[in-house]
């Protein structure tokens, strides 16, 4: 079951504050940085609601997230719309193809739910990178971003874009969390842990596990606004499976199942990506190997081995005191 | 339309249908056999792809491509096994799906860094270079190699598997692991035999796809999701669920390229969807 | 209310059941008996839809269930306890109970409040844990209870949901008589109108506490009746008696 202990909210609000400071005092090139992590970390998020907590890792968030882009981007430049209103639709529709891929995966789990998101994720790429309406391999541009200047905002400032990027990733963030202590969370928790007895007490896990993918989606379409409405430009290659692959790596590497992990795993996986970058070109030995080290060493993850760590601590100093205490 | 196009059509399907099978069947009797999800599978074709063209530039000869390949897959897949999978026999689909998704990554970059990105071709040898005479049509001789090899290797599994003791205990070891080993079956060695096995399988295909798809960086994924979709279809574990998996998205997607070219590159997914929905457990499962 | 017609299941060659029919009044007590391997789980797994028979029909109410899927009958008011514990291993007691209640009450889809705050459930909740004496372990993690714990869980999970007719299967196995003792009051003091199916070995428990008894054999009915009936009959006796009748 999720709880939202104080040291999640003390590590949230210390990564949120820490992004804000970065944002505000660094230069374009930080808020490009500041920017990227929160579209990972929104992802994510959005992949622990479902992979964490209710046991269904898929490997098609990224597509998920490129379909809510393309979404708002034909709706927007293809047929003018205003940003705001095709956002919405963008992320409704995002939320729909989740709950659709939810639905027909919803009687298989483990590998085959993997491996079919896999499948479904590539077939979004498939159909988008073949569409010449879509612009194809060349992508599309001129996406919008919102225009607030009547609140006096600039969204073409790099500066507010930023800000305007780590408000989103607390807003989802603070969602997910909600959403996971409530009665459908809940439930989610229970059909993890022990499905057929949730069947058993009556709860439809299919049609629960879909609407679980639904949200789960929603929210990764809101990456999806975010990356749409940073550089301005999608192509196909968001939807790419290494992009999907990415998110769950970052999940794994934060800490699946916490949250918070996933966020810290997108500070993390930024900053390693463009450390590495500078060295060399193959970026992708490195996260392979990084993944393969952190599952074959436990799994839990930076936030998730320290969470652990501390809380053995925790436990010895109360048998410590218990103990002083009969003495 | 004449017979000849229809026979060029039903060859290009079959030949698809080999590829994917001699993938699938690796991929199948080891989920079902050793319980272990190897994402890897598609990376070890394409290495087998890219030995290959190594292999027959050092030595000048297709055929050292063709016994070369997937000896050197097999010994990549060996050591494999001996360093990450055995750990992770017992390590849970996840822990499973996680790393060989990571090896799919550190293999991408290693075939990168060691033959480039561009794509690299392999030709066919001299003795199959040309065309051949089927049904009244012309058909690239090589190919008709590849359903070849395809189709010798099935049948060779199918006596293997059922008409032999070891085809007997693989085939036991499958329906119930526990067993197998209470019987005195050693499971362990079986499960090394299997998987190299598999990594053979693996090789051979990305050797013989090569002349026809060239060796790309890409190829071990865009391979991947139609085996992953032909296991699905067909059932785990078994021989005949692979057949049959590999030969409906084989000809699926190959004969619908030709009417309905929008809806052929979906169409194995709307597939794969409907086994999901109506019968997630394939068609010939190995496991009824 | 529960009636079943001609049920029969077979694994390829194998029979496990055969040409079941029984039906079972509301608020009945109904036992059932046999030796091991009689298909008595089969027949609780075929009723509650765990699995799908070969032929015969199901009904509920008098309507024919054969088509609707375990969780459908079991918002239809059919609950059932397992033979081996089926619990929520990672969760507390007191949130296991919480997910049944819940689940009962269709409070499992809401995204904004939160079911395990909800009043109607904890006090169902608390009401459940009484009746399976496990007020005092609420907090306990499951994982670091004892058996009998866990017992006690298995079966107020199926009462959690406030059922109208509950299927336990072996409840008291592996437990004591102190404990077997606590669930004869337990039985006792469950509603007059939930109708209740026990699959039994304690024979003493069993005809203390049915109305009517069962008796299943290689997976048919080898008899039906009262208890007393049930005590006098040869075939019955033979079944449970018979190597030690042969070797007197």
């Amino acid at each position: 079951m999720f709880k939202q202990t104080r040291l999640r909210s003390v590590v949230l609000a210390a990564t949120l504050a820490g992004l804000i400071a970065y944002c505000v005092m660094g230069g374009f090139y930080a808020r490009e940085i500041v920017v990227e992590i929160a579209i990972l970390a929104i992802l994510a998020i959005s992949l622990d609601v479902v992979a964490g907590f209710g046991g269904m890792v898929s490997l098609c968030h990224g597509a998920i997230m490129g379909i809510a882009a393309y979404a708002y981007g034909i709706l927007t430049v293809k047929f003018g719309l205003p940003p705001l209103p095709s956002a919405v639709a963008a992320v409704a529709g995002a939320a729909v193809f989740g709950t659709v891929v939810g639905w027909i995966t919803g009687r298989t789990s483990g590998i085959f739910f993997i491996m079919a998101t896999l499948a479904f994720g590539q077939m979004a790429y498939t159909l988008i990178f073949k569409s010449q309406w879509l612009g194809g391999d060349d992508g599309m541009s001129g996406l919008p971003r919102f225009d607030l200047s009547w609140l006096g905002i600039k969204m073409g400032s790099s500066l507010t874009y930023g800000l305007f990027a780590i408000a989103l990733t607390a807003a989802v963030y603070i969602a997910a969390a909600w959403v996971l202590r409530s009665a459908f969370g809940r439930t989610l928790g229970g059909i993890h842990a022990n499905e057929t007895r949730m069947k058993a007490l009556g709860v439809n896990t299919i049609l629960h596990r879909a609407r679980a993918m639904g949200f789960s989606a929603l929210l990764a379409g809101i990456a999806g606004i975010v990356a749409a409405q940073h550089t301005q430009f999608i192509s196909p290659e968001l939807l790419f499976w290494t992009i999907s692959g990415e998110v769950l790596i970052v999940v794994i590497l934060g800490g699946l199942g916490t949250l918070i992990g996933p966020v810290i795993g997108a500070v993390a996986f930024i900053s390693l990506k463009h450390q590495v970058s500078g060295i060399t070109d193959h970026w992708h030995i490195v996260i392979g190997l990084l993944l393969i080290v952190i599952v074959v060493a436990g799994g839990r993850g930076l936030y998730g081995q320290s969470e652990h760590w501390l809380a053995l601590r925790t436990d010895k100093a109360d048998d410590k005191s218990e103990d002083r205490g009969h003495a | 339309m004449d017979t000849g196009y229809w026979a060029l059509q039903f060859l290009n399907a079959l030949q698809f249908s080999m590829l994917l099978f001699l993938l699938s069947i690796g991929l199948t009797v080891i989920f079902g056999l050793l319980h272990f999800v190897n994402l890897a599978h598609g990376a070890l074709y394409m290495l087998g792809a890219y030995i290959g063209v190594s292999a027959a530039a050092s030595f000048g000869s297709y055929w050292a491509a063709f016994f070369l390949a997937p000896i050197g897959v097999t010994i990549i897949g060996a050591i494999l096994y001996f360093t990450l999978i055995e750990r992770l026999r017992h390590a849970g689909p996840m822990n499973q799906v996680l790393v060989t998704f990571g090896l799919i990554f550190v293999f991408l970059d290693l075939v990168r860094m060691t033959w480039g990105d561009i794509a690299l071709g392999l030709e066919a040898p001299a003795a199959l270079a040309g065309s051949s005479e089927f049904a009244g049509i012309s058909y690239p001789t090589y190919r008709f190699f590849i359903i070849a090899v395809g189709a010798v290797v099935m049948a060779a599994l199918w006596v293997g598997l059922t008409r032999t003791q070891i085809g007997a205990m693989i085939r036991a070891g499958v329906e119930n692991g526990n067993m197998a080993a209470a019987l005195g079956i050693n499971v362990n060695r079986l499960f090394f035999l299997v998987f190299c096995v598999g990594c053979a399988l693996a090789g051979l295909a990305g050797v013989i796809a090569a002349p026809v798809f060239s060796a790309t960086t890409g190829m071990g994924i865009s391979i991947l999701i139609p085996t992953l979709i032909v296991v699905v279809i067909g059932g785990l574990g078994s021989l005949e669920g692979a057949i049959a998996g590999s030969l409906i998205v084989g000809f699926i997607e190959t004969i619908g390229a030709v009417f309905l070219p929008e809806v052929a590159a979906i169409s194995s997914y709307v597939l794969l969807a409907a086994v999901l929905i109506l019968r997630p457990q394939g068609l010939i499962p190995a496991r009824g | 209310m529960l009636e079943v017609r001609n049920l029969s299941k077979s694994f390829g060659g194998v029979r496990v059941a055969h040409n079941i029919s029984f039906a079972i009044e509301p608020g009945e007590r109904r036992v059932i008996l046999g030796p091991n391997g009689a298909g008595k789980t089969t027949l609780f797994n075929l009723l509650v839809g765990e699995l799908v028979p070969t032929s015969g029909d199901i009904l509920l109410d008098g309507k024919p269930i054969n088509g609707l899927s375990v969780s459908e009958r079991a918002r239809a008011g059919l609950s059932r306890s397992y033979q081996k514990n089926n619990l929520f291993e990672n969760l507390t007691i007191r949130e296991n109970l919480m997910l049944a209640a819940a689940a009962g009450q269709r409070k499992t889809t809401g995204m904004f409040r939160d079911c395990f705050g909800d009043r109607k459930v904890r006090e169902t909740v608390d009401e459940v844990a009484e009746l399976v004496t496990l007020t005092e372990m609420l907090d306990k993690p499951v994982r670091s209870s004892s058996y009998g714990n866990r017992r006690q869980l298995e079966v107020g999970l199926a009462l959690a949901t406030k059922p109208r007719i509950l299927l336990m299967d072996e409840p008291t196995s592996g437990v004591g008589p102190a404990m077997i003792d606590g669930f004869h009051r337990l039985l006792q003091s469950l509603p007059r109108d939930l109708t209740i199916g026990i699959i039994e070995h304690d024979l003493d428990l069993a005809f203390d506490v049915a109305d009517r008894i069962t008796v299943l054999n290689f997976g048919e009915i080898v008899f039906e009746g009262t208890p007393e009936e049930t005590r006098g009959n040869k075939v019955v006796r033979d079944i449970y008696l018979g190597d030690w009748q042969s070797n007197a």
